[in-house]
């Protein structure tokens, strides 16, 4: 089985975003980058299936990104289980829509026959969610998105996703694209020996010409980035009585804030 | 003029709350510039009747045995089919489960513009979608350049349509499914085992957090929720405990929601946390430490034991007057 693993480096979920006022260009520049988390589900999920099948599984992890999501290839993909990595190093992508990444990976895709194609369900940076489907749509291929449990068998899969109060299972055939959500599989942190052997697996980086392809037109355009809409300062209503306080509170989520 | 159709998603037969509410807001955009709001159903069409009081100035609905269950290539073919022949600028898809399985294929399928959760809709010459990025840490505005977009929307972003609206025309379309076989669809749906309101779509969220000491406590918040018709969350530090399941975590690596009003209980305000619910109309904190940060974020804080006042706050709900 041929498995392949889409990751993305973002900003890690502790980042503050520093916009003092809208403007055209976020400043990206402080960022800690780090393993989109989701992917780090698909990611293990790809290992764990390795581990289960043994020998004639292959793990090829794909990004998009530039020199600096190296480390993440290596650090959090390489050194746990995944065989090779192909990263797409084009300067034009850098903030990419979804539909540009995702025609850029299905190029990457396509080369290599995959079964099986593992993701996050989204990146939590720009928080799209659209990578996924677009790829099965790309490649015309099944699909199951928000998966917390997967089983594979011969040339199909059965996936369960999380919906509104309840799971759906999705049954279908390979290959097919999976967008992985937390509760799939706890994922392993790489041990430091794995780390330093990381290097010496196969990493290939390719442009977009290498892969026959121009560069992937915009069909949208982030044109201002605004701070949230800023908050009055909190009322805090005096604790001295505990009962006392609610009951104030619960008034004044009726009759002021007209909430309840 | 733009023309903006609205993909009415159903569940048990009647339009889901998401749906009314972006056609609600399609209609007050074209009030403005001109141009039409189309409803499309796909499968039952029960739904289609009430589509013109909603908002709508036409139905398009189209039947098909296909739309017996779901799944995302069938949906993906009769929409491109639907978008293809009647040309609108813009479809709107609930940001669902469903939605969100769907609209990016469909999106890739159309060589289509593609903007996820947005929370705000303008036109002026040319669609401008507003949506938070980084879990709602930022706004970005997003112009369309491409002749058709398909939006998700945010439930409980836009208010329902507020009078106005007559039986609209309903026309049948041909989805032009013919015998088409998905590689993979819905096989069976799990609803869970308790009835509980689905966090996305709750117009009043209770959360507890590490304040609340151990899992047996969760009990408090289920309470609470269930007195004020609520929907129960949690925050990522009692979901990765084990506490509650994943479904309940809100937050930057769990759901984002807006409801009318969020209550924190024992929740400091971690920014991950924060990202997830900060854009609720009404946040209320009730935690112990007055310098939690989750005070910074709310409208309401009470800074005292959570044990005394949560009880008490179900007490004083119940007998409001």
């Amino acid at each position: 089985m041929k498995i392949a693993v889409c990751v993305k480096q973002v900003p890690d979920s502790e980042t503050r975003i520093t916009l003092a006022a809208p403007g055209p260009e976020l400043d990206r520049s402080g960022f800690t980058r780090v393993l989109n988390p989701y992917d780090a589900y698909a990611v293990e999920e790809a290992v764990r299936i390795k581990e289960r099948l043994g020998a004639g599984c292959e793990i090829t992890v794909v990004t998009i990104g530039p020199i600096r999501a190296v480390e993440t290839l290596k650090k959090d993909c390489l050194a746990v289980g995944c065989d090779r990595a192909i990263r797409v190093d084009e300067p034009a992508l850098e903030n990419a829509e979804p539909l540009q990444t995702a025609k850029v990976l299905a190029a990457v895709l396509r080369r290599g026959a995959y079964d099986l194609i593992l993701t996050g369900k989204q990146a939590i940076d720009d928080d799209s969610a659209q990578v996924g489907p677009m790829l099965a749509e790309l490649l015309d291929c099944s699909q199951a998105t928000v998966v917390t449990k997967l089983e594979l068998g011969e040339g199909v899969f059965t996936a369960t996703c999380e919906i509104e109060g309840g799971a759906a299972v999705v049954r279908g055939s390979l290959p097919a694209v999976i967008t992985c959500q937390k509760g799939l599989n706890e994922p392993r942190l790489p041990s430091l020996p794995n780390i330093m052997k990381a290097g010496m697996k196969p990493q290939e980086t390719l442009t977009c010409a290498d892969l026959g392809l121009g560069i992937p037109a915009a069909r949208s355009r982030v044109t201002t980035y605004t701070p949230p809409p800023p908050r009055a300062a909190c009322r805090m209503v005096a604790a001295d009585d505990p009962a006392a306080a609610a009951r104030e509170l619960a008034r004044l989520l009726r009759d002021e804030a007209k909430v309840i | 003029m733009p023309n903006i159709a609205v993909y009415i998603e159903q569940s048990g037969g009647a339009a889901k709350k998401v749906a009314w509410q972006m056609t609600a807001e399609a209609r007050r955009l074209v009030d403005r510039t001109g141009g039409e709001v189309w409803a499309v159903v796909l499968g039952d069409a029960a739904c289609a009747a009430e589509a013109g009081r909603q908002g709508a100035h036409r139905v398009f609905t189209a039947a098909d045995d296909a739309f017996a269950r779901y799944d995302a290539e069938t949906w993906t073919r009769a929409l491109a089919a639907f978008v293809a022949t009647r040309r609108p600028d813009l479809l709107l898809v609930g940001a669902t489960a469903v939605g969100k399985d769907f609209a990016p294929r469909l999106a890739a399928r159309l060589d289509a513009a593609c903007v996820s959760d947005c929370i705000g809709l303008d036109y002026d010459g040319g669609f401008r979608l507003r949506r938070p990025i980084f879990a709602g840490k930022c706004y970005a505005e997003v112009a369309v350049e491409a002749p058709v977009a398909v939006a998700g929307v945010r439930p409980n972003a836009f208010p329902l349509f507020a009078g106005g609206g007559v039986d609209a025309p309903v026309e049948a379309f041909d989805p032009g499914l013919g015998g088409f076989a998905p590689h993979a669809a819905v096989v069976e749906t799990v609803t869970s085992a308790e009835k509980k309101i689905e966090l996305t779509e709750a117009e009043v969220i209770v959360s507890g957090g590490r304040g609340l000491k151990e899992a047996a406590n969760y009990q408090l918040i289920e309470t609470l929720a269930s007195t004020m018709g609520a929907a129960a969350g949690a925050s990522r530090a009692i979901v990765d405990a084990g506490w509650v399941p994943h479904s309940h975590q809100v937050g930057q690596t769990g759901k984002t929601v807006s409801p009318k009003l969020y209550v924190a209980v024992g929740i400091s305000g971690a920014i991950q946390h924060l990202a997830g619910m900060s854009s609720s109309k009404c946040i209320v904190a009730i935690n112990k430490d007055p310098n939690a940060p989750i005070f910074k974020a709310a409208d309401y804080g009470i800074a005292a034991d959570l044990f005394e006042v949560v009880p008490a706050l179900d007490a004083a709900i119940r007998t409001l007057d």
